[in-house]
């Protein structure tokens, strides 16, 4: 098989070098009148029933066109109820085309900020609904985008909810945690119980406990702070960092807990 | 008659993408040329250093739009070695179907553009079709059909469906007949040999002296192939043979890339077996928390500056499906590799066009050009 050499001609009438290319020509031609490779496609679409088993060549069934199959990374659909505004999908996307707005109809005091996609940049890599730590942000297989505005293109988090509500066949494929994952550290010197990381922790597994207040000693001066400090709840935490990003001293930092 | 220079591009039927071959003729001779790449340059090597190492794929898809998975498997062996990270067997096996499915698609690719060159249609629509049933594959475990982003520092992002095997073997079934049918329509055809037996010569030693690898190289007669010469991945557990071919031309290069296939199919039997035999994780267990997959890391300079992770440098080379394609990454211990580098096989490939274009008429260059397998977002990056 591997010792490819023949490239010389073999010895044979010239009609047959015309012939026979004709013949696989015309044989593929009459196969292909009876067991078309193709859709018509407004009017057939590979979601039909009837694909279902193209691809069962060895049955002698028509071939040639697949399915969509449910890992089909297509249009997202974002369960509002569920999602926790953690920011996850915002920052695993690498096309940054996704902005968290204020859902319509949350509570103006504690806005609930929810994912907006903009499918003008989106590369359905799926790298979101990979990071989404409570399975709200799934890929389904809708794959039918054309719109006449391109402001049309930006679906905010109602729109990406009506995908959800349609039921349409989502991606299987939830991705499993890995084991070793690091936990958020404090450097308690830094720390003066501000509140803002338990305020903003968007799974509410920060609490801030009491700690003793020292005595102060003669001629030293104590630092002007709350006497509180976070404790996280790692069984909780979806390590989304929310609390590293809006800490003002920079006392959150990543690291394993011993 | 007097001399004079044609531009063969950036847009030509020949071209298959965006460059531009300059030509100097002489009547009908060809006495000079001069490639000129760069219309679709952009600038891959530099956007990696900005992003986090599993996001690096999403630009590895794109960066050969018909062999996305090599090159995500390139670059995942480099910077898999940068972070001391082993994937698991069956990661590897997986990564192996993924690159032998895509070398097959690839070259479907390349004989429906091909044959169209050389002006025989029906070919063309012959190979587009069975290159489908792969992509069909593909969508079924990947969840795309051109741009994959399928593995992962560490593995790959999913296993395999059920079923799969099953079908994966059926479409292999159906293939093995069709590369004979492919051979009746080109070998058998006098018009084939006629537009492409001698065309295009380029031996093996000059090869060698311009880097030119890949099919080019084998069918001037080297036995070189970077899966058995220095095997990755699971390649040296694999039975298989080097598709070489002695013509050195165009034709040796269909030869070539027509049993490449035939050994593809040998080696996805093999790894589909193995795959059925033994289940396991797909993903390693020790990882970084920033390469965990379902975790994206946090912006702030504050907090990437206190990471502390070993630093490393990783170098692979995979037998891509044009040729011998190579990466380097460094890391420095951030969360973005500090360099990457590729290396294009075509790049080489077309660089050299100079030595085997000059002497032959203007009409051959259509079937020389398509022998080389142009994919210009790899040469250009």
């Amino acid at each position: 098989m591997s010792d490819v050499t023949a490239t010389e001609k073999p010895d044979e009438n010239p009609i047959l070098w015309v012939a026979r290319p004709m013949a696989t020509a015309a044989r593929q031609f009459a196969k292909s009148l009876f067991r078309p490779s193709t859709i018509v496609y407004p009017y057939e679409r590979l979601e039909d029933p009837k694909f279902r088993d193209r691809l069962d060549v060895a049955s002698g069934k028509p071939f040639g066109v697949g399915q969509v199959w449910d890992n089909y990374r297509g249009v997202h659909a974002l369960n509002i109820a569920t999602c926790i505004s953690c920011n996850l999908c915002a920052f695993s996307c690498p096309d940054v085309c996704i902005d968290m707005v204020t859902t319509a109809g949350s509570d103006p005091k504690h806005p609930k900020k929810c994912p907006q996609i903009d499918y003008g940049k989106c590369s359905y890599c799926g790298f979101c609904s990979d990071a989404c730590p409570e399975g709200c942000l799934t890929m389904t297989t809708r794959y039918e985008l054309s719109v006449s505005k391109r402001s049309d293109m930006i679906y905010p988090p109602e729109r990406l909810f009506e995908v959800f509500r349609s039921k349409l066949p989502m991606n299987p494929i939830r991705l499993a945690r890995p084991e070793n994952e690091d936990a958020i550290l404090l450097d308690p010197p830094l720390c003066i119980g501000c509140n803002a990381c338990a305020r903003d922790c968007p799974t509410q597994c920060i609490t801030m406990l009491d700690v003793p207040k020292p005595e102060a000693k003669p001629g030293e001066k104590l630092p002007k702070r709350i006497w509180k400090e976070p404790v996280v709840n790692d069984s909780d935490c979806v390590r989304c960092g929310t609390c590293i990003s809006v800490c003002p001293k920079e006392c959150l930092f990543w690291g394993t807990r011993k | 008659m007097s001399e004079m220079w044609i531009n063969m591009g950036p847009q030509h039927p020949m071209t298959h993408g965006l460059w531009n071959l300059r030509v100097r003729i002489e009547g009908e001779v060809i006495l000079d040329v001069d490639p000129e790449m760069g219309y679709l340059h952009r600038g891959i090597e530099k956007i990696s250093e900005d992003r986090h190492y599993n996001e690096v794929i999403t630009l590895m898809d794109r960066t050969c739009y018909v062999a996305g998975l090599a090159w995500e498997h390139l670059y995942m062996l480099a910077a898999e070695e940068a972070l001391h990270i082993r994937p698991p067997e069956r990661a590897q096996y997986l990564r192996v179907l993924c690159e032998e499915f895509q070398r097959i698609a690839s070259h479907l690719m390349w004989y429906a553009a091909f044959v169209q060159d050389i002006g025989l249609m029906s070919p063309f629509l012959y190979g587009m079709r069975d290159r489908d049933l792969i992509l069909d594959l593909f969508q079924s475990y990947t969840g795309a059909r051109m741009t994959y982003e399928y593995m992962r520092a560490g593995g790959v992002r999913n296993d395999l469906p059920p079923g799969f095997t099953d079908r994966a073997r059926k479409v292999l079934d159906w293939l093995l007949p069709r590369f004979h049918e492919y051979d009746q329509l080109c070998l058998g055809s006098d018009i084939f040999h006629k537009r492409c037996d001698g065309l295009g010569k380029l031996s093996a030693e000059e090869c060698i002296r311009h880097g030119v690898t890949g099919p080019m190289l084998r069918s001037a007669g080297r036995k070189r192939d970077l899966r058995r010469d220095r095997p990755y991945a699971v390649y040296d557990q694999l039975d298989f043979e080097v598709a070489v071919a002695d013509g050195a031309d165009v034709t040796g290069r269909y030869l070539v890339r027509m049993e490449e296939m035939r050994q593809s199919v040998r080696i996805l039997y093999q790894v589909l077996d193995w795959l059925d035999r033994h289940p396991g994780p797909v993903m390693a267990d020790q990882l970084p928390r920033w390469l965990g997959a379902p975790y994206a890391p946090v912006g702030r300079e504050g907090y990437l500056l206190k990471r502390n992770y070993p630093k490393g440098v990783g170098f692979s080379a995979i037998e891509e499906p044009h040729g011998e394609a190579l990466a380097y990454v460094v890391n420095e211990g951030g969360e973005h590799p500090y360099r990457v580098k590729f290396r294009s096989p075509v790049f080489a490939n077309l660089a050299a066009s100079r030595h085997y274009l000059v002497g032959y008429r203007v009409a051959d260059i259509p079937p020389i050009m398509g022998s080389v397998d142009v994919c210009v977002g790899e040469v250009d990056r």
